[in-house]
């Protein structure tokens, strides 16, 4: 590339990882050409179709990214699915640099006996639902009186506060109508949410926990033994979220929430739709068997094997995953890059290191497009 | 005639900035600079400017990443600014506990420094589904015409 030229740029995947990317290259290369790929024909990915419709809030980062598209000359081309309809070796050979930010889309499993059977749900399935994605539908799903959901992290958090939420709200808020009869139906009574980790390590973040106590008629309930002060402000924040929650709701109500801490799951059972859920007490060995109507799992998200992109598939000898480097032109950025852990401001930060990478070897001739 | 406006954003996922950006957009017939606190030498805050502060609020009611920094220096260092003047604008969710306080923090250290906040303090709510642009540009055109 000569001196006065500025690189062409293909980014795989228009979640925030991408289109935060996009954004910082904008500014250093103002008249660059930059196309965001999807396979989807929207933009945006978890934002669209994870976050939860409740939170208007969260959503509205698209409003940031709409400009790229609708001001800054940054071309969205979508239903392509790179891998498959368009080969990432073409890409990149046409494009000076191609960055994946393709995210991690499965469901970890469990890795338990019958996980298999129907009635178990992947959070990511009924996220992806509740939140209109073209690939998923209410085939097959049946839900009933009681929800065991495996998992304390904050996406369990969004599952039971839309579960409680009631169906018409949830309408409201765009969610299909039949989607939100079935997801926050009237016959739910109880939702027990099971963690491995200790009340002290988990997962969720403490402002999830103070808005499910918004929620009216539901009484929760906690197994996290009575502890006195614990040493680290933030894990006393844990406790105490918990214990109000417990504490400021009503003795009776419609519905029960449980919160199990310490217990690891070990079996599912049921004849062909699950019945019951055991776990282990992760330090005694004592076992809990939980009735279920059906069950969620939201332990974590992984690289599908159908994905028609791999991250790993394209490590070279000059990969440096800390700086999003994967070969000469090629770079990953977002969950796809450091795993699905963070939340959305989480990628703003990463882009920015992505790119700053990319600059730098534009700035140092790195680019030379290679034969591939 | 009118003092350069330094317009100052404390960000965590962006929202800040762009609004920033908008608001330098907006401003006519005089010099203006949109600089990350992150960036921001606290050295030179100086009475010959006019400073635009606007920060957002993340975690419970902390400061965004992008604020982190400089409010670490304002702490450390302590420099006078008497005869420094702002306007501040604080973006935030009120769904959330501890509303627009990030902002909040900045707004009581620089005024614990001796600068003077002039005009509305304005703010944005999230929970609205909006974007502060629109609302953080007509509140900056607002107090510029008499700052
Ligand atoms: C259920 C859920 C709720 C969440 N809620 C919040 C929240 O409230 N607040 C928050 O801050 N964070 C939340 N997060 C986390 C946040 O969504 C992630 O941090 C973020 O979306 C990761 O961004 P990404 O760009 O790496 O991946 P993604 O957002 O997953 O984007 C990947 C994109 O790549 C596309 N793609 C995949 N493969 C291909 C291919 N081969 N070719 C072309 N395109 C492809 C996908 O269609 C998608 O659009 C949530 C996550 C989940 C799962
Ligand atoms: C994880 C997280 C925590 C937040 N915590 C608060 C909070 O405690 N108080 C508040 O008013 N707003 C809070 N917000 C809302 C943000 O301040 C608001 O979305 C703002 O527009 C973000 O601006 P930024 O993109 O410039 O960081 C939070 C947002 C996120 C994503």
């Amino acid at each position: 590339m000569g001196q006065n030229q500025v690189p062409t740029v293909a980014i795989v995947g228009s979640g925030p990882s991408g289109c935060y990317t996009a954004q910082f290259l904008r500014k250093r290369f103002p008249d660059a050409q930059i196309t965001i790929f999807d396979r989807l024909p929207m933009p945006y990915g978890l934002v669209r179709f994870g976050v939860a419709p409740d939170h208007a809030g969260t959503k509205a980062v698209t409003q940031q990214f709409d400009r790229l598209f609708e001001r800054d000359g940054v071309k969205f081309v979508g239903s392509i699915e790179v891998g498959k309809d368009k080969s990432l070796e073409e890409l990149r050979a046409e494009f000076d640099v191609v960055v994946l930010a393709t995210g991690l889309s499965a469901d970890r499993q469990l890795g338990i006996p019958g996980e298999e059977k129907n009635g178990v749900y992947g959070s990511g399935r009924i996220t992806r639902l509740i939140n209109g994605h073209p690939d998923e539908s209410l085939e097959g799903i049946q839900l009933g009186e009681r929800v065991v959901i495996v998992g304390q992290g904050n996406v369990a958090m969004d599952l039971i506060r839309l579960s409680l939420t009631h169906p018409e709200e949830l309408a409201g808020v765009g969610v299909d109508r039949e989607v939100a009869d079935l997801i926050a139906h009237s016959m739910l009574k109880q939702i027990d949410v099971v963690g491995r980790s200790e009340i002290s390590d988990a997962k969720f973040d403490v402002a999830m926990v103070k808005e499910l106590g918004k929620i009216a008629d539901v009484r929760f309930t906690s197994d996290a033994p009575i502890l006195g002060e614990e040493g680290d402000p933030e894990t006393q924040k844990r406790i105490d979220a918990i214990n109000t929650l417990v504490d400021n709701s009503p003795v009776t109500a419609g519905r029960v929430v449980n919160f199990h801490f310490g217990w690891v799951p070990s079996e599912i059972n049921g004849e062909q739709h699950v019945s019951e859920a055991i776990f282990t007490a992760k330090h005694t060995g004592e076992r809990k068997a939980l009735p279920a109507d059906a069950i969620y799992t939201a332990i974590g998200f992984t690289e599908a094997e159908a994905a028609a992109v791999k991250r790993d598939a394209h490590i070279s000898e000059i990969t440096d995953l800390e700086t999003g480097r994967l070969a000469q032109g090629l770079y990953c950025v977002g969950w796809l890059r450091r795993g699905p852990r963070g939340t959305i401001p989480a990628n703003r930060a990463d882009a920015k290191m992505v790119s700053e990478a990319i600059i730098e070897d534009f700035e140092n001739n790195q680019l030379e497009k290679v034969t591939v | 005639m009118s003092k350069k406006v330094v317009i100052l954003f404390g960000t965590e996922s962006g929202n800040a900035e762009f609004a920033a950006e908008d608001i330098a957009a907006e401003i006519d017939g005089r010099d203006s600079e949109v600089v990350d606190m992150t960036d921001f030498d606290i050295a030179d805050f100086t009475s010959d400017n006019f400073y635009i502060i606007i920060c957002s609020t993340h975690g419970e009611g902390d400061l965004p990443s992008g604020a982190v920094p400089f409010y670490g220096a304002l702490e450390a260092d302590t420099p006078d600014l008497s005869g420094v003047e702002f306007g501040i604008f604080g973006l935030g969710d009120s769904s959330y506990e501890n509303y627009s306080k990030g902002s909040e923090r900045i707004d009581e250290k620089l005024r614990d420094l001796g600068a003077k906040r002039v005009g509305d303090y304005g703010r944005h709510d999230a929970d609205t589904g909006t974007l502060p642009n629109a609302s953080a540009v007509a509140w900056s055109q607002e107090l510029l015409a008499s700052h």
